[in-house]
């Protein structure tokens, strides 16, 4: 049901700097690899459950995703797993198709169930020399909400299941019968009510009466 | 076919076997020439539709009605002494109508949808004719004299709808045929009814026709509901007891109620019309909990201990129920 998705609010993170990977000496080297580490961190003591991730690409070319997840509930350790190996965002990374759209992953589309998590890694790709910057902007987490359990069920669903105790039946009409009457008459009755028809005669009188509006005055 | 011929050129000399031959042969002819087939396919296929537990009594009113439509039809227009005697014979054709409409009214139950409908159509362009129509259509060059009896005017070629007294009449003999006593349905017909110089549309007509003969059934099971609640051998129902079966009836149509029909749905959003008819079958499902036995045990103990005193005979009980009903229906306007 996508009713259920809308007006969700992305949670608050952090979104550190990219790091991008180099070859050899940072300090001297300034021969880009190509593949570019953005974490996104959650607010300390707040797991989530994640139901999507969205972002807007921009020149990227894979993105594999992984997510640190405590164990359970508060307890137990942390552990890092990979959610998505190498989606393309692009479908050549030589070519700009793709560079600059949005994308969402839902959780159907991870590999490992996304709940209890502390902190996401992002890792970028772009092998082609030809877009040396890229990166992922705006990127957003949604939390999955649990299906609103089901309505309480009503009363009156409730009084047909529970049989209280039987009432003192001494001297009455049966309820069966009578019941099954009733049900006639109700039945008959909405039947008549269903068939309402919206023609008219065309009388301007309304119970007898003309209304004064429809006199002429001459 | 051939032999039969040469018997019957040999029919002369030898009597007995030629004769039954020729009698065999002239069977068959005087069938055909009258057209019993159609006739007897027709009675049938009426019939099987009506389904009526009376199939002798049946055939019997089928034939007699299809008898007065073959008499009247030809001989009533065009006839000097129908003319001279123009709003007298006038009368008797349109009850003459009448007659026939209810016949055709009668032969489906309201339940079976389209044979109702289809008897409905028929009644209507039945009542549709007025009594002058057929010398304008048969006779052109037929003196105006006879126009002028006709209570609805001779604007009215090809019937621009029925009468509203002839409607107002159909309604009250449908009620009274089917046992309500003339006090009860008179509220009902006070909604239902049209003036005499009103002109009933097919629309009006039906949900009259339907609305009455679903009022009949719903006084019938009043009655049989009645005569459950009070015990036989004690005279009347106790009003307590009474008041509470009526009571989640009442409750039963508040809650269903909500869930009228003529509520308009969006066309274009269809996930509108999903939910509009879940609620509609919610609202139908909680109505029906309200008349289920274990409640109306309920209701009838409750009744029974703090109820009010005194009895309700079953005359006021069948105007209390027929009321529940009549509150509902639509007034034609």
């Amino acid at each position: 049901m996508s009713c259920s998705e809308d007006h969700t609010e992305s949670v608050d993170c952090t979104v550190k700097p990219p790091v991008f990977l180099q070859i050899g000496d940072t300090k001297g080297d300034s021969a880009r690899s190509g593949v570019c580490v953005v974490d996104v961190t959650l607010p300390y003591g707040k797991p989530i459950n994640i139901e999507k991730i969205t972002f807007k690409n921009y020149y990227t070319a894979y993105v594999t995703v992984r997510l640190l997840r405590r164990k359970a509930e508060k307890e137990g350790s942390t552990k890092w797993c990979t959610a998505l190996t190498d989606l393309a965002l692009m479908d050549n990374p030589h070519t700009d198709g793709g560079s600059q759209n949005y994308f969402s992953i839902h959780r159907r589309q991870m590999q490992v169930q996304p709940d209890h998590v502390e902190s996401i890694r992002l890792i970028l790709r772009q092998p082609s020399s030809a877009w040396r910057i890229f990166s992922l902007e705006d990127i957003r987490l949604f939390p999955h909400k649990e299906l609103a359990p089901e309505k309480e069920v009503s009363d009156w669903l409730s009084d047909l299941i529970v049989v209280k105790q039987p009432p003192d039946l001494e001297g009455l009409p049966d309820p069966q019968t009578v019941s099954s009457s009733i049900q006639q008459m109700w039945a008959l009755t909405e039947v008549m009510q269903a068939n309402r028809t919206t023609a008219s005669i065309g009388r301007f009188d309304v119970d007898g009466c003309y209304d004064i509006n429809l006199l002429s005055l001459t | 076919m051939a032999d039969k011929e040469k018997r019957r050129s040999a029919a002369v000399p030898s009597g007995m076997s030629a004769g039954k031959a020729t009698k065999s042969d002239s069977d068959v002819e005087f069938l055909s020439q009258a057209g019993v087939g159609e006739l007897l396919r027709g009675a049938i296929l009426k019939m099987v539709e009506a389904r009526s537990d009376d199939p002798i009594g049946f055939l019997a009113d089928h034939f007699c009605n299809l008898a007065s439509v073959t008499d009247s039809s030809p001989a009533g227009c065009g006839d000097e002494e129908q003319m001279n005697g123009g709003p007298v014979s006038a009368c008797a054709q349109e009850q003459q109508h009448l007659n026939r409409a209810l016949w055709h009214l009668r032969l489906a139950h309201h339940s079976q949808r389209s044979a109702f409908s289809n008897n409905v159509r028929v009644a209507y362009d039945l009542l549709n004719i007025s009594a002058c129509q057929s010398p304008v259509a048969e006779a052109p060059e037929g003196p105006d004299g006879s126009c002028s009896d006709d209570p609805i005017g001779a604007g009215v070629a090809g019937g621009g709808g029925v009468r509203g007294g002839l409607y107002t009449q159909t309604l009250q003999c449908l009620c009274s045929e089917g046992g309500v006593p003339a006090s009860t349905s008179a509220p009902l017909l006070r909604r239902l009814h049209c003036q005499d110089h009103e002109v009933v549309p097919y629309d009006v007509f039906r949900h009259g026709v339907l609305t009455c003969a679903v009022f009949s059934d719903y006084i019938r099971q009043s009655q049989k509901l009645y005569a459950e609640v009070c015990c036989p051998h004690e005279g009347p129902a106790s009003r307590a007891l009474c008041m509470a079966v009526l009571g989640t009836l009442k409750e039963a149509l508040e809650t269903s109620t909500g869930c009228e029909p003529d509520c308009c749905v969006n066309a274009n959003n269809k996930a509108y019309a999903c939910v509009e008819s879940n609620v509609k079958a919610i609202r139908y499902l909680e109505a029906s909990a309200k008349i289920s036995p274990n409640r109306l045990a309920q209701a009838m103990e409750g009744a029974q201990s703090r109820g009010p005193g005194g009895n309700m005979d079953a005359k006021e009980f069948e105007n209390a129920a027929a009321d529940l009903f009549i509150t509902r229906v639509k007034v034609v306007f």
